[in-house]
């Protein structure tokens, strides 16, 4: 029993046929924190959370959830929302969400209350006594996570939880799941948004091919890369080339330029030295795109691809 | 275990309802009033045609008319005496003869108006008898009926009087006969298996649906495969009873109106008629959840209406043949048939309910249902075996993932 991490995998393999679509991960989420799982599109990201979550057995390695190394040990104490979301057509919002909670051993009455007060609390209080059927995507798509959550689970496991949300109801989410960790819940959802990751997560994974590339915060991340400067000098554009790092670019109205180890200041006083002056400096912290890009060895146009 | 059954409750209680709370239940509620209405229908139209069929069909006798009281007694009694209660030949007509006899049999034969089957004139010591092809019975009936009538105005009396009474005496039997017991197991075997093939099969779509609207993944996250799957199960069990306790009670509301010498009296199993009853619904139990479980492993692996369609062919065909060998061990008991029926658990619980019919021993049915309820077991396993070796994509094909053992800690 580990309290203070909820989720811990070592080693996870699954092989699907003869070709390994998890191999070797390991990861450890830290109670009461948003946890991110970034990878691209088949990565392995959703067989790792089902294996985490005992839908699926792994080949090799072990897995610890909630203290249990037996996952649905912990069943009740988890919410999940799949990646294919889905829910029965003909029933209401909020017998769907009671549904749910029943099934994590929720009373069915007490979903049911606790449904309409969540419904009402993420604005869908109308659609109440609405068919599935008869919701928008995205309104069914909170119902479903509603439902996930109805019975405040202490970890909630996220597969792709924004996927085809327009961006209203995509702070929506955020807001909901910034609101269940407040509550003390732990959050591990998986996305290949880094807008998400970046502004929530607390602590993330980068999977590619099946194996972790990165674990650690998003400025551990973003510190993988070099800060870039960009310098607009006061002299003329061109002259100062000859003295900035090699792999500098010429931008239009300056240069961009990676900052040498040790900082800017040495640099920057060499150009003061030689007269070009500084009319304009900006420091670049490397976004978690880009860390993300590296740390998976894209190149820009497989990046594209794959975050799609 | 407790907390499994619970959620087991909750799918079972889901299902039901999504059954039951639409009004395309009431539909299939009703569906056999629909089929009764169809066939009293048909039995109308029938009987109609049957009717006119026969007052359209005759026989004609060209005699005198002075004869005809002694033409139609003879004619009753000779429809008694050959047929009793049962239909007997055409309707019988007689008409005067005409000057060209002959001319008139064959015009009458000929008659498009009528369907005249077989015609007899001359004297009725010789008579002459033609008739159309197919009809021989009425010609001989029509020769019967001219020595009837000749040996009726030869010994006097009245007209179509016999010479001998019979008395006749129908003996009820109150000890069951072999035959009786038989019939009634037959019946056993022919309700248990209609009811079964009736509301089972509605688990092949379920999971088929449940996989169109991308549940699975839901309820799989949260209970293990095989209490969904048996959950499923019970919900559908819920259904049929509603159903079983519906056309049940009107049934035995009907039978209340039976005469009691057409009534239970019919039926003679030798364990008597209560217990004969209970093992009946204890099968029927298992015949649901034996065949309702390969229904849903199959239905699991379909993803649409077609490949249902396309799968349900080879299971009617199987269960028709279980029909067959459970029929055979009604009809044969104490035979290898019937022992090999009884213990191969697809036929075993329509074998088993026609056993009762025929064996008074209590205990080959506890254990009869003790091996059923094994094989509803294993038929589950293997069903959320296949689901989640195929649809889940758990990998290594189908086999592998039958001799897969999961990680050391793996649940």
């Amino acid at each position: 029993m580990n309290d203070d991490t909820p989720v811990r995998a070592t080693g996870l393999i699954k092989y699907f046929g003869n070709a390994r679509a998890v191999n070797g991960v390991s990861l450890s989420v830290p109670k009461g924190s948003i946890y991110g799982v970034l990878g691209p599109n088949g990565a392995g990201k959703t067989t790792t959370l089902r294996m985490l979550l005992g839908i699926l057995d792994p080949d090799s390695g072990e897995r610890t959830l909630l203290g249990h190394t037996k996952p649905r040990e912990a069943g009740n104490r988890v919410g999940y929302l799949p990646e294919e979301r889905g829910l029965y057509p003909a029933m209401k919002a909020r017998e769907a969400i009671a549904f749910m909670g029943a099934l994590r051993g929720l009373d069915w009455n007490e979903g049911r209350t606790r449904a309409d007060a969540m419904l009402e609390t993420a604005g869908l209080g109308h659609a109440a006594h609405n068919k599935i059927r008869k919701l928008s995507k995205g309104m069914a798509q909170l119902v479903q996570l509603l439902g996930s959550i109805v019975h405040r689970p202490e970890l909630i496991v996220l597969d792709e939880p924004f996927s085809g949300l327009d961006p209203v109801n995509q702070e929506n989410l955020e807001k909901l799941i910034l609101a269940e960790r407040a509550r003390g819940a732990t959050i591990l959802f998986s996305t290949h948004v880094m807008g998400h990751a970046e502004r929530m997560c607390d602590r993330l994974s980068i999977i590619a091919k099946g194996q972790v590339r990165f674990e650690g915060t998003v400025d551990d991340a973003r510190s993988t890369l070099p800060m870039r400067a960009h310098y607009v000098p006061c002299s003329g554009i061109e002259a100062v080339g000859a003295l900035l790092p090699s792999g500098a670019e010429r931008s239009e109205s300056g240069w961009r330029f990676t900052v040498p180890d040790g900082g800017a200041e040495t640099l920057l006083m060499k150009l003061i030295q030689n007269g070009h002056g500084i009319a304009g400096l900006t420091m670049e912290r490397p976004s978690l795109h880009d860390a993300f890009v590296k740390i998976v060895g894209m190149t820009a146009a497989e990046a594209a691809e794959a975050l799609v | 275990m407790n907390h499994t059954f619970n959620q087991i409750i909750v799918i079972a209680r889901r299902d039901f309802m999504a059954v039951v709370a639409t009004p395309t239940f009431l539909l299939f509620l009703l569906a056999p009033f629909f089929m009764l209405g169809i066939s009293v229908a048909s039995g109308f139209g029938g009987a109609y045609l049957a009717k006119s069929s026969v007052t359209k069909r005759q026989m004609v006798v060209i005699a005198d008319p002075s004869r005809s009281a002694v033409i139609d007694a003879s004619e009753a009694a000779l429809r008694e005496r050959l047929y009793g209660d049962e239909k007997g030949p055409s309707i019988l007509k007689i008409v005067a003869p005409k000057s060209d006899v002959d001319a008139q049999q064959k015009a009458l034969l000929a008659d498009k108006t009528t369907d005249v089957t077989a015609v007899l004139h001359g004297p009725f010591a010789a008579p002459t008898i033609s008739y159309q092809k197919g009809e021989a019975r009425n010609a001989r009936f029509l020769a019967m009926l001219a020595e009837d009538v000749l040996r009726s105005e030869r010994i006097g009396g009245a007209p179509g009087a016999s010479l001998s009474k019979a008395v006749l005496t129908e003996v009820v039997q109150n000890v069951p006969t072999k035959s009786r017991q038989q019939r009634t197991g037959f019946y056993a075997v022919v309700v248990v298996f209609i009811l079964t093939l009736m509301l089972a099969s509605q688990a092949v779509g379920m999971m088929a649906e449940e996989k169109s609207n991308k549940v699975l993944e839901i309820l799989a996250a949260a209970v293990p495969l095989e209490a969904v799957f048996f959950g499923k199960l019970i919900g559908l069990f819920g259904v049929a009873l509603l159903f079983v306790a519906f056309w049940g009670t009107l049934a035995a509301f009907g039978a209340s109106f039976v005469p009691a010498s057409l009534g239970l009296a019919a039926f003679a199993p030798t364990i008597g008629l209560v217990p004969f009853v209970i093992l009946g619904a204890c099968y029927f139990t298992m015949a649901f959840m034996l065949l309702g479980a390969v229904f849903l492993g199959i239905g699991a692996q379909a993803s649409t209406m077609r490949e249902i369609q396309m799968l349900s062919l080879p299971i009617t065909i199987i269960q028709m043949a279980m029909f067959g060998l459970a029929s055979a061990a009604a009809s044969n008991p104490d035979t290898t048939i019937a022992l090999v029926a009884e213990i191969f658990p697809f036929s075993s619980p329509f074998a088993m309910a026609a056993r009762g019919a025929t064996d008074p021993a209590l205990w080959p049915h506890l254990l009869a249902l003790a091996w059923q309820a094994l094989w509803v077991g294993l038929t589950i396993w293997f069903a959320a075996r296949l689901f989640r070796a195929g649809v889940l994509n758990s990998g290594g094909g189908f086999w592998a993932a039958f001799a897969r053992r999961p990680a050391k800690n793996a649940a």
